[in-house]
């Protein structure tokens, strides 16, 4: 008797689950669909409705309407240059700050930690007025630095936090065969911390794939545009849109992440939650 | 620690991230603070003006007051979507048997996707004319007198700027949530069982409490995203109709770069920061204080 209660608790329990996870990535299933689905059965059918016939028009109208390719080939130089950036940067400040050490590291420590809790938005201002004044408005640049200045301090302290539990031991060695900092670092440190390095890597690859404020403040002219700026020129004048035409764009530029996503979910899921449980 | 440490190396280790980290970050934090004591359009000389630009933003600025309202609001649906989805459906994922990997993943998918897809995507979710998902749903549920064009209805348009943004960070915080309900020990919740307690009990008593910090964690988190949140609210309605979807930083947004009114920019963007270190306190105080209790 209690076994099959039990029984019909897992099972409603399970029905509860399908239909929330249904209804939370129903919206992107019907994304890729409609840009499938020829222009005039989406204009003139049931949203719901699976599409009449299915269609590549869409996407060749997105690649001639927009600037797709030189879209993606942004978004990829930004992409790169601020994860380089935070991966190096980090870890060079946890080394000095964990392996390293120094007597203001408290204070150097708590300098970092502002960043984590400070919004973008006190920086764009600024940013903008400093740019003017030495030539950086409307550069690759100008996504970049604050793109990997904001994302440092995470980056800073995932790094730490793994630093922290190698044995000094592994250093002593090395130390006592006379290598100094530097190739202690390049030998020993670099290769240990490579888990860290795709975890960091991914996770800040989705914020700086999809940043939107950044670009659309510092970028203006169209051969610099990311991805999200690209997209919004599918807007036409007048707020004519061709629907089915800019999902197939939308379609383009999500899938690269969503791949890797789907293929490499296991770390980047970790990598989330350990930088926000510890966070 | 190394033996052979220098003063050298570490500021080789150190200087490089300290400049990139003090021009992107902590420089304009000061230009900010400077600039909200001006008056300054860019173009004519800087006036110094003292606190007026927070005496208008605090005293006679009615947009703030109305914009400040709505990002309580924002924050609020941000929050219980988030969290509170979160913990539901975290809680039911602790049950099932099979799929878990596979419902963590699918439900996390929406957190990759940019925030300009996302707003055309509810775009056409909330769209009256064709009829978009929303409207059609109503429909087919027999509610077609509440369809609507729900970004251009004053009283429904900020419930619909900010439900895309819960949408999508709710898996990341489920995420979370079920790690932290995971490392409940299972010994706990079954002496608790053979007392008799209730599946709700169990819940109330044994797993809510086990999971407080982590619950601080992300209250905190998903706190300070919901107050620094623009790009859904920009993109969808750019604050419009009138100021009825017009959050704080969107305000800001249009302060600083289309009236170029910098140094009131800077001000509003000073609160934001305020905003966000009060939120944080105010956490950590109100679950501290459950805690001794």
């Amino acid at each position: 008797m209690r076994r099959e209660r039990l029984d019909v608790h897992r099972s409603l329990n399970g029905v509860f689950v399908g239909l929330i996870v249904v209804a939370q990535v129903y919206p992107l299933a019907w994304l890729f669909l409609t840009a499938l689905r020829p222009e005039q059965d989406f204009a003139s059918s049931n949203p719901f409705s699976l599409p009449g016939a299915l269609t590549l028009d869409n996407f060749a109208r997105a690649f001639e309407t927009g600037n797709l390719g030189l879209n993606i080939l942004n978004s990829l130089v930004v992409t790169f240059g601020a994860n380089l950036l935070i991966v190096a940067l980090g870890m060079m400040a946890a080394y000095a700050l964990e392996v390293l050490g120094f007597r203001l590291r408290g204070f150097v420590r708590g300098l970092f930690l502002i960043g984590i809790i400070v919004p973008v938005q006190i920086a764009l201002v600024p940013l903008f007025i400093d740019y003017a004044a030495v030539g950086l408005l409307d550069t690759y640049g100008s996504m970049i630095i604050p793109l990997a200045g904001f994302a440092l301090p995470m980056s800073i302290y995932l790094f730490s936090s793994f630093y922290h539990y190698i044995p000094p031991e592994t250093y002593e060695a090395a130390s006592l065969d006379g290598a100094g900092p530097y190739r202690i670092f390049g030998q020993i440190t670099l290769p240990l911390s490579l888990n860290t390095i795709v975890t960091i890597v991914l996770v800040n690859s989705i914020f700086i794939w999809n940043d939107f404020i950044f670009a659309n403040t510092f970028v203006l002219s169209d051969g610099l545009k990311t991805i999200p700026l690209g997209l919004q020129n599918y807007i036409g004048a007048m707020g004519n849109v061709d629907w089915t035409a800019t999902f197939a764009a939308v379609c383009v530029t999500i899938t690269p992440l969503m791949l890797v996503f789907l293929v490499l979910n296991k770390a980047m899921i970790q990598g989330l939650e350990s930088g926000a449980a510890k966070g | 620690m190394l033996p052979h440490r220098s003063r050298v190396a570490v500021l080789v280790f150190l200087l490089p991230p300290l400049l990139l980290y003090g021009v992107a970050v902590l420089l304009p934090i000061l230009q900010s603070l400077g600039l909200s004591l001006f008056r300054w359009d860019g173009i004519t000389p800087m006036e110094f003006v003292g606190l007026d630009n927070y005496v208008r933003m605090l005293g006679r600025d009615d947009v703030f007051w109305q914009a400040f309202a709505n990002t309580l609001g924002y924050l609020a649906i941000c929050l219980v979507l988030q969290l509170g989805g979160a913990l539901v459906v975290a809680s039911l994922l602790v049950a099932l048997r099979r799929g878990r990997e596979l419902i963590k993943t699918l439900y996390l998918l929406p957190a990759v996707i940019s925030t300009v897809a996302i707003a055309f995507l509810f775009r056409q979710i909330y769209s009256l004319d064709p009829v978009g998902l929303l409207n059609q749903a109503l429909d087919m549920v027999g509610l077609d007198g509440l369809q609507q064009a729900w970004l251009s209805n004053v009283s429904t348009v900020l419930v619909a700027v900010s439900v895309p943004e819960g949408w999508r960070f709710t898996g990341l915080y489920m995420l979370i949530i079920y790690a932290a309900l995971m490392a409940v020990p299972a010994e706990l919740e079954e002496a608790a069982r053979l007392d008799g307690a209730s599946r709700w009990q169990v819940f109330t008593k044994i797993r809510f409490p086990y999971i407080r910090p982590v619950w601080v964690t992300t209250a905190i988190m998903a706190t300070t995203y919901a107050l620094r949140g623009f790009d859904i609210p920009y993109l969808l309605t750019n604050g419009g109709p009138g100021q009825a979807s017009e959050l704080v930083t969107t305000y800001m947004y249009k302060s600083a770069f289309s009236h170029t009114d910098y140094g009131y920019a800077s001000a509003i963007s000073v609160f934001i920061v305020v905003e966000c270190l009060v939120a944080v306190g105010l956490i950590i105080a109100l679950l501290r204080r459950k805690e001794n209790a």
